[in-house]
């Protein structure tokens, strides 16, 4: 008792003790959101690992990697340069290109996080992946997110997916040596990917943009430092923002309204 | 077989790498209310996941071999395996079906066609 006493009863003042319940709870449930691509997360994690290795990483260096970067696919990207010798703002380049997606996300994803403090959105944004993002934006069009504590949803949400990611990634690294690298194992990564958009392609604004951004990604592939695939993603982003303002326009015949 | 890439230089890389996806992850996070979007940009935002999905993961399909020489064919394993995954995707959400279904027709298909 004593001095500990007196902590532990103002600690759990029933207030906060009901706000800390309400914030785990919260954590919980974003835990228990992201189940569904953890497989996916946890296939593109050990792709990610194995390709770091089988790319010519030593171990050690595939592991600081994995940890500090946390971005399969500009860890990817670098990886050819890397081994070609490539200056290192070459590297830095194709990374940040590969990453420019996540601009994007952050702008995205920031009205709902406004009211956090710097350090708290800067954390959050460190754990952000094209997995999480999604299903964060997915649940929040469907009104399904919780109304208070969403950075501990989303916390919860990150919390599983790096766990996963992470665990992969280094048993991927490990057993790198004893996987034959023509099993083809880094297509599950794309398949993963095509598992996590397919749902999003029921409307038609999605769908023609998605359509556009391929096509365009494709003719401009060859371009240097992957930077087709931002290409394709403005042009389907604007396809699918003009369907989405014409569809709004249009519908029940109403008259000239701007 | 060459030795494993390792070094302080590749160090350098690596903290690169890391700067700039924490750099472009946090941008507007970081930035917060100083930044302001119009009404028009949040909307597009809303499409940029499976705009900029669709354009990694397309011509990751029929982009084909080492020189990545476009592959459109129906004999493209890639192909035969996204395909696979999107059929079994109407039928059912569970990814772990998706990828065992698309990895499977995948492999058939590099074996056999």
């Amino acid at each position: 008792m004593g001095v500990y006493g007196e902590y532990r009863r103002l600690v759990t003042a029933p207030g906060l003790e009901r706000e800390g319940a309400e914030r785990r709870a919260a954590f919980r449930g974003g835990q228990r959101a992201i189940v569904p691509s953890l497989f996916g997360a946890g296939a593109w994690g050990m792709v990610s690992g194995v390709a770091m290795v089988k790319g010519g990483l030593a171990v050690p260096w595939a592991i600081l990697m994995s940890l500090l970067v946390y971005a399969g696919s500009a860890q990817l990207a670098a990886l050819p340069l890397i081994f070609a010798g490539a200056p290192l703002w070459v590297i830095v380049a194709t990374g940040l290109v590969t990453n420019l997606r996540f601009v994007i996300y952050s702008a995205a994803i920031r009205p709902y996080f406004a009211d956090q403090p710097l350090r708290k959105r800067a954390a959050l944004g460190f754990f952000m992946t094209d997995f999480t993002f999604t299903l964060f934006m997915r649940y929040a069009q469907q009104g399904k997110l919780p109304e208070r504590n969403r950075d501990a949803w989303f916390a919860g949400v990150c919390a599983n997916n790096w766990t996963v990611w992470q665990v992969s990634a280094l048993t991927g690294i490990v057993a790198a040596s004893y996987v034959p690298t023509d099993w083809g194992l880094e297509f599950t990564g794309t398949l993963a990917l095509v598992a996590l958009v397919g749902p999003s392609l029921v409307t038609r604004p999605a769908l023609l943009g998605a359509i556009v951004a391929a096509l365009v990604a494709l003719a401009t592939y060859h371009m240097p430092y992957k930077l087709g695939l931002f290409c394709g993603a403005i042009a389907g982003i604007v396809a699918a923002t003009l369907t989405d303002s014409w569809q709004r326009r249009s519908p029940p015949a109403q008259p000239e309204s701007a | 077989m060459n030795d494993p890439v390792s070094g302080i230089a590749l160090g350098v890389v690596i903290v690169g790498l890391a700067l700039s996806t924490f750099v472009t992850r946090t941008s507007f996070l970081i930035a917060g209310a100083r930044l302001r979007l119009s009404h028009r940009v949040e909307v597009a935002l809303r499409f940029a996941p499976v705009c900029t999905l669709a354009a990694i993961i397309v011509p990751d399909v029929l982009m084909h071999g080492m020189n990545a020489t476009f592959d459109p064919s129906l004999l493209n394993p890639r192909l035969i395996g996204a395909a696979a995954t999107g059929l079994w995707l109407c039928w059912s959400r569970n990814i772990f079906g998706c990828l065992a279904t698309g990895m499977a027709a995948y492999s058939l298909a590099r074996l056999y066609l």
